[in-house]
């Protein structure tokens, strides 16, 4: 279980993150939702440990997060990659470099389940559709079965087809590989249709946090509920009967 | 803005006192007697030992590194040069005569590379790859390549050895600055064309630039008032190391054409160890740098004063 | 009056981007060209915009973001003015007042350039600006994508109410059917560079008859997706 309790984050002068405490248990989705500047990158990088808050714990089980070397997937699908190498060497390479021994058919099992053709992988990220590249992001995620995913913005490069077809796959593949997942994004609609808890950054701070249920049909604070209207009226969900 | 202008004033400062006391001491530690040096440099007839202790005394030679530097620094801060170790003359008025025939054959060139490579690196651009832009590089790029004295004596073997169009050596009319200007303004002609060239293609590929021919606005005002200022950021970057080399290529032009200019002023003095006179043109030249990098300094902010936003 | 444009097509080294098009559009009408990215939407919205020019027509474009809008190293008060000449009026003799009223951007600094305005009032500005010639057509590319939802939403509802009492037309392009279809009384479908598909809104989310246009509406909200 990841755990956050009073994390603060400083960036220069400025504190980033104020007073942060959620939590998310092992295979669940926390879907933090919040416009640009409210603290979502700064979130995802104190978890993945590139910035030191300068108060309060980042734990996974109760353990230092480091110790589990979350796996990041990236906004841009083909800025994630070296646009020099193919997606094989970019997902395998630190594979091997770590000595993780995978299981046998696990690359063939997570191609299968993300609908990425296994010839595709011998391309170049700038050979690739957008779609398939963000697929490839994924795969590299999960490859060395991490226990916890950060999803930072993943479907905001794609169309509003291949969004919803991406976001099944995600959620099909964490029933079966059981990771933790925590995505960041500024879409209400995608934060409701797969997070198991939703929480609300605004300025640095969590506005509100509850299940999705009630961030699709009543909100509490005025905030989320322009949020949700404005997520009905850009037609991202459908106004409850 | 004056908090800038303070910091930028500061740095000119700092650079101009590290420049002179450097100087002084290459030229104090260089190898020889410069006392011999300054005697021969004055009477260029046979020495002896008294004559040159003489002007060993008389120069300040005999004292140390920093009495010496500081007796030429004090006089300094009241704009005062001192004296000539060889003429004994007071080196303002030298060295003034020297500017007089220096800048305005500085500004000739600078002026002539800028009304040269400007229309050329636009024409050029007009269809990038094609015959003319091709030119325009492959011109450029010979340029670029010949040195300019070789450039210079060329161009003395055709204009006034074979056509006699126009005079070689000397300084005593305007039209003897013509070859030298020449000679210059093309090198400076040369790597501001490849500048510019790329300076406006880069522009060219702003991503904002079609929504302007969209929204109806003529290619005319597109190319003046959006490509223009976006081309003109690396241009000024580059415009002050342009002026480094066009002040090496000074010296050897003056040399070569036998012009009384800076160029030469501080050859003679540098063989006659004239420390004072050395001393002069370096802080000139120091002080030129400094200030034309604070003017373009302050023309970037007027540009785009998103720059400089980060040392504030 | 109606606006016609026939034959549009479109050829990007070598391959055919978009096939030839003939496009009718009425005063008021309210269209969503909808697609999958790569479908040719943008192209056959540029391609739009050059004939109806080439018509005489006054025809507005705003792009997806303001970045590609605006000139970083101009204030605002400059694009301004100069998309007032570039539409042969006299610098000053729009409405500035009325525009910004009706986009809610008032209290902007005009002085300004454009990294001094949020990227909210910069799409709105941009909306205002592609507003001054009155035009008979304005096409909005992508025009909320880069926007925060709160703003985009903000934005959207602001440009509809001010096109209430005007006969301008509207062209919305867009990967997101649920974005068009809150907006639009027509709906048009591209797919590799065709125009697959056209009919009214409603038909389209009830009865769509294409694969292309059967997966934007299975797809176009979070809530009615296909189990």
């Amino acid at each position: 279980m990841l755990d956050l309790r009073n994390v603060r984050v400083r960036r220069g002068r400025r504190e980033t993150l104020h007073d942060i405490s959620v939590s998310l248990p092992a295979g669940q989705t926390l879907a933090v939702v919040g416009e640009s500047g409210a603290g979502k990158s700064t979130l995802i990088a104190a978890i993945l440990g590139l910035l030191k808050p300068s108060a309060g714990q980042i734990t996974w089980n109760g353990a230092s997060i480091q110790s589990i070397r979350p796996a990041l997937v990236m906004q841009e699908p083909r800025a994630a990659f070296n646009p020099v190498l193919s997606l094989r060497r970019s997902i395998m390479e630190p594979v091997a470099a770590q000595g993780i021994a995978l299981a046998d058919g696990r690359l063939d099992r997570l191609c299968a389940g993300l609908e990425l053709p296994l010839d595709l992988l011998d391309r170049r990220p700038t050979e690739v559709s957008i779609g398939q590249a963000q697929r490839a992001g994924i795969l590299r995620a999960l490859i060395a079965s991490p226990p916890l995913i950060l999803f930072d913005e993943p479907l905001s490069a794609l169309d509003a087809v291949t969004q919803k077809h991406t976001a099944r796959l995600i959620s099909d593949l964490q029933k079966e590989e059981g990771f933790a997942a925590l995505i960041v994004t500024h879409d209400l609609g995608y934060a409701v249709a797969h997070g198991d808890q939703i929480a609300v950054l605004k300025a640095g701070r969590i506005e509100e946090i509850a299940d999705a249920e009630t961030f699709a049909t009543n909100p509490q604070s005025a905030y989320c509920q322009s949020l949700r209207a404005a997520a009905i009226a850009l037609g991202g969900l459908e106004a409850a009967a | 803005m004056i908090q800038v202008i303070g910091g930028l004033l500061l740095r000119a400062i700092v650079v101009l006192s590290g420049t002179a006391l450097l100087t002084f001491a290459l030229l104090w530690n260089a190898p020889g007697d410069p006392a011999q040096t300054i005697a021969m440099a004055r009477f260029d007839a046979l020495l002896t030992e008294d004559v040159i202790d003489q002007v060993r005394e008389e120069v300040g030679l005999n004292r140390s590194f920093w009495q010496a530097f500081w007796a030429w620094l004090g006089p300094l801060l009241t704009l005062d040069l001192g004296y000539s170790a060889v003429t004994g003359r007071p080196v303002g008025p030298d060295l003034w005569a020297a500017i007089s025939y220096t800048f305005p054959l500085a500004f000739a060139a600078l002026g002539l590379g800028l009304a040269i490579s400007i229309p050329l690196a636009v024409i050029a651009t007009k269809r990038p790859g094609g015959w003319l832009d091709r030119f325009a590089v492959g011109i450029a790029s010979l340029g670029n390549a010949i040195p300019s004295y070789w450039l210079g004596l060329i161009l003395i073997l055709i204009f006034a050895v074979k056509l006699a169009w126009l005079p070689a050596l000397g300084a005593a009319t305007p039209a003897h600055a013509i070859l030298p200007a020449l000679t210059l303004g093309l090198g400076v002609a040369a790597s501001l064309t490849r500048i510019i060239r790329s300076g406006i293609l880069e522009a060219r590929g702003q991503s904002f630039l079609p929504a302007f021919r969209r929204r109806g606005v003529s290619d005319r005002a597109v190319g003046r008032d959006h490509i223009a200022p976006h081309a003109a950021i690396p241009v000024i970057t580059v415009f002050g190391l342009e002026l480094a080399f066009l002040l090496e290529g000074l010296v050897l032009v003056e040399v070569i054409f036998g012009r009384p200019g800076l160029g030469t002023f501080l050859v003679e003095a540098i063989m006659a160890r004239d420390f004072a006179h050395v001393q002069a043109v370096v802080v000139l030249t120091a002080l030129v740098f400094v200030t034309v990098n604070l003017i373009i300094d302050l023309i970037y902010r007027v540009i785009d004063p998103r720059i400089g936003e980060s040392d504030a | 009056m109606t606006l016609t444009a026939t034959g549009l097509s479109a050829v990007r080294s070598g391959r055919t981007i978009l096939h030839p098009t003939s496009l009718r559009i009425e005063p008021r009408g309210r269209i969503g060209l909808v697609g999958s990215s790569g479908s040719g939407k943008s192209t056959l919205g540029h391609a739009l915009i050059d004939d109806l020019r080439a018509q005489g027509r006054c025809v507005a474009h705003v792009p997806q973001s303001p970045d590609e809008a605006l000139d970083p190293l101009r204030s605002m008060a400059f694009h301004w003015s100069e998309a007032e000449i570039a539409l042969g009026l006299a610098p000053g003799s729009a409405d500035q007042a009325g525009l910004f009223q009706a986009l809610s951007i008032e209290g902007g600094d005009l002085r300004k350039r454009p990294w001094g305005w949020s990227r909210g009032m910069l799409q709105r500005f941009v909306i205002a600006m592609a507003l001054i010639g009155n035009p008979d057509l304005i096409v909005l590319d992508e025009p909320t994508s880069a926007l925060d939802p709160v703003v985009a939403a903000a934005t959207m509802e602001l440009l509809s109410t001010f096109l209430k009492g005007k006969t301008a037309a509207m062209i919305l392009i867009t990967h997101d059917l649920g974005l068009a279809a809150r907006r639009v009384d027509t709906l048009m479908v591209m797919e590799a560079g065709r125009l697959v598909e056209q009919g009214p809104t409603e038909d389209m989310l009830e009865r769509p008859t294409t694969q292309a246009a059967r997966s934007l509406s299975a797809h176009r909200n979070w809530m009615a997706l296909p189990c």
